[in-house]
């Protein structure tokens, strides 16, 4: 069902550490509210969609 | 990673970036035969970079080719943060 790259979709380029800004983005991505909780939700209400083209996209 | 590694790189992301939104559009676009076609030559090309990339730089693919040069590549091929 998943399958893992070890590629990016579009290119990053870090230029510098900085450990403020990494705890908010580790926040707003894998906390309590964050992306992850959300784009699980959307994907399980996706597929419970009625239609095809509903599911797929 | 040198520059002929980073210009494939390149070209396999921009091939894919080209395949997804192809995907996307006929998802909602299914009877767009130049789409189709447009689409499946982007994943043909696509496929031929990344068999071309996995026979010189390693595996990029977790169910792909590892192993080219007789050994298991995977565990110590680069990550992508690492690129």
């Amino acid at each position: 069902m998943w399958v893992y790259e070890k590629k990016m979709e579009h290119p990053i380029r870090v230029c510098r550490p900085d450990v403020g800004f990494a705890k908010l983005v580790i926040t707003q991505y894998g906390g309590p509210d964050g992306e992850l909780g959300a784009s699980l939700r959307y994907l399980n209400q996706r597929y419970s969609m009625p239609t095809g083209v509903a599911k797929a996209a | 990673m040198d520059n002929a590694q980073c210009a494939l790189m390149k070209k396999i992301c921009e091939m894919e970036f080209v395949a997804i939104e192809l995907q996307l559009y006929l998802d909602t676009h299914p009877c767009d035969s130049d789409a189709l076609n447009d689409y499946n030559c982007a994943v043909d090309v696509l496929r031929k970079y990344q068999l071309k990339y996995e026979d010189e730089f390693g595996s990029i693919m977790e169910i792909g080719h590892h192993g080219v040069n007789g050994k298991w590549d995977w565990v110590n091929s680069p990550w992508p943060w690492q690129m």
